[in-house]
């Protein structure tokens, strides 16, 4: 296996995971990308080598460490110690989290404590196994309840789905993070916030629901900033990124019923999200005019959306929402005016990533006139609508990693 | 200092250790692969590595199999097994 050097932990990391520690890696300097050719060819050069010695010498066997990191740890108990302690062992996000001892699990595993082994998902990279426990464990962490663990629990089966593209979702240099949305009768129950600040802080179950989830992600599925997970930049959804659908401010179905299931029923569907981008309209008073700010906003060129597919997500203030309903508009029609009003002129993209695009989907970019333009997605079926916030005049788009489909499932008890 | 028991929340991985191919001592004749994940260079770096191969350690043919992008898994593993005898892949950038 070739790579550059600044990738290297990702590279063994995976090599672990997939059984092959003694794999060879045979590393260049990075960069690779973004190089002449030339030096590119320099870099194999110097790494022949150690490629034919890699192919011709049987590699030292694994080192015999068990593949179970210890279960139970010694930890300090003052709660400031426990913060280092648990940045050394890789188990925090940097905020402060609580100690998972053994009787915080228990009390949110509550009635599932029996199930207690139960395996919900191996989660990748790292094929680490998502027990009730060790899932019970990260909501420890986090500071969630019991009322929590059936809406993480969820988030898990969903994201484990090969749809959604956990390994490269967890690994990529693109910021992605899982975004959940929730809903049905459960938003109310565990009061998530769908209205004013839904994707900021404020409200406990969308924190420690949305951290849980990360914590998760990060220790089970073995994706650790700058090693596993390769993020140039991130962002902040990696500490939390949870909401509920304002349902009742929607002029329209809400998303579990757009796919399928009851109206009564509890879902949460994941995404794998950059950011939000603002879509700010105060002056816009009908649908054709708010499509402006609307599409504008979408159609970017530094979204992976634009050249790798995938759902990009609307996320309409209640404002907004009304604004397109008075116009008379369903979903369906916002959808399919934002597709087919979003477009990307292919001028907009440097030659060389024009080239590159052409590689990756000949038939959308491969030998078109610079003045055409693509979509967003394949389909306006592939755009995401849902409605979200509080009074003001603001939506916001979210695109997503391209290389990932979104993935509803209902919440169990 | 006082301490406290917590239970870990990294759990257990699948654990499996696959047993590595034996390798010969030479690349004479042998077939080599190459996996593009198509990141940039990637072509250059693989390409070139092979071409020594043939060059120095006597292995050869060399047939290239290229993934369209690298966010998702190859789909042409088992052909690549199949017709190769060592395999050369890049990882992530």
């Amino acid at each position: 296996m070739l790579g550059t050097d600044a990738f290297a932990s990702l590279a063994e990391a995976a090599a672990a995971a997939l059984g092959v520690p003694h794999l060879r890696l045979v590393a260049v300097p990075h960069p690779l990308g973004g190089i002449d050719p030339k030096l590119a060819r320099a870099k194999a050069d110097d790494a022949v080598d150690r490629v034919i010695a890699a192919l011709t010498r049987d590699p030292a066997p694994p080192a015999l460490t068990s593949a179970t990191p210890t279960t139970i740890a010694r930890a300090p108990a003052d709660i400031d110690l426990f913060q280092d302690f648990a940045l050394t062992e890789g188990w925090s996000d940097g905020m402060p989290v609580l100690p998972p001892t053994a009787e915080r699990v228990e009390r949110i595993l509550g009635a599932l404590a029996a199930r207690r082994a139960e395996v919900i998902a191996t989660l990748a990279p790292r094929r680490g196994v998502a027990t009730l426990e060790t899932i019970a464990a990260n909501l420890a962490l986090a500071g969630a309840l019991p009322e929590h663990l059936p809406v993480v629990v969820a988030a898990i089966r969903a994201l484990a789905d090969p749809r959604f593209n956990l390994n490269a979702i967890q690994t990529t240099t693109h910021p992605c993070t899982p975004l959940l949305i929730v809903n049905g009768p459960i938003v109310r129950y565990l009061a998530i916030n769908a209205g004013a600040n839904a994707l900021g802080q404020g409200h406990r179950a969308n924190a420690v629901i949305g951290r849980a989830v990360r914590l998760t992600l990060q220790n089970i599925g073995g994706a650790r900033p700058g090693r596993e997970d390769r993020a140039t930049l991130g962002h902040p959804g990696k500490y939390s990124y949870c909401l509920a659908e304002n349902e009742a401010e929607s002029p329209w179905a809400p998303l579990h019923v757009e796919r399928g299931f009851g109206a009564t029923e509890s879902c949460v569907t994941v995404c794998g999200s950059e950011a939000p981008h603002n879509v700010n309209d105060h002056g816009s008073t009908s649908a054709e005019a708010l499509l402006f700010a609307i599409a504008g906003t979408a159609a970017t060129t530094g979204s992976n959306d634009v050249y790798l597919g995938g759902e990009p997500l609307v996320v309409l203030g209640p404002e907004h929402a009304r604004t397109f309903a008075d116009s008379g508009w369903s979903k369906a029609d916002v959808k399919r005016a934002i597709w087919e009003r979003a477009r990307v002129r292919l001028d907009r993209f440097s030659p060389e990533n024009r080239q590159r695009f052409g590689v990756i989907d000949p038939e959308r970019f491969r030998g078109r006139l610079l003045a055409e333009d693509v979509a967003l997605c394949a389909s306006p079926d592939d755009l995401m609508v849902i409605v979200a916030g509080g009074p003001g005049k603001h939506s916001a788009i979210i695109p997503t990693f391209g290389a990932t489909r979104s993935v509803t499932v209902t919440i169990g008890d | 200092m006082s301490r406290v028991d917590v239970l870990s929340p990294l759990g257990a991985t699948t654990g499996e250790v696959k047993p590595s191919a034996r390798r010969g001592g030479s690349l004479a004749g042998l077939r080599v692969g190459i996996l593009d994940n198509s990141k940039p260079n990637a072509e250059v770096l693989l390409g070139r590595v092979a071409e020594l191969l043939v060059e120095r350690a006597g292995a050869g043919p060399v047939t290239v199999w290229r993934k369209p992008g690298a966010s998702r898994p190859a789909t042409v593993i088992a052909e690549v097994v199949a017709g190769s005898d060592v395999v050369l892949t890049g990882s992530a950038d």
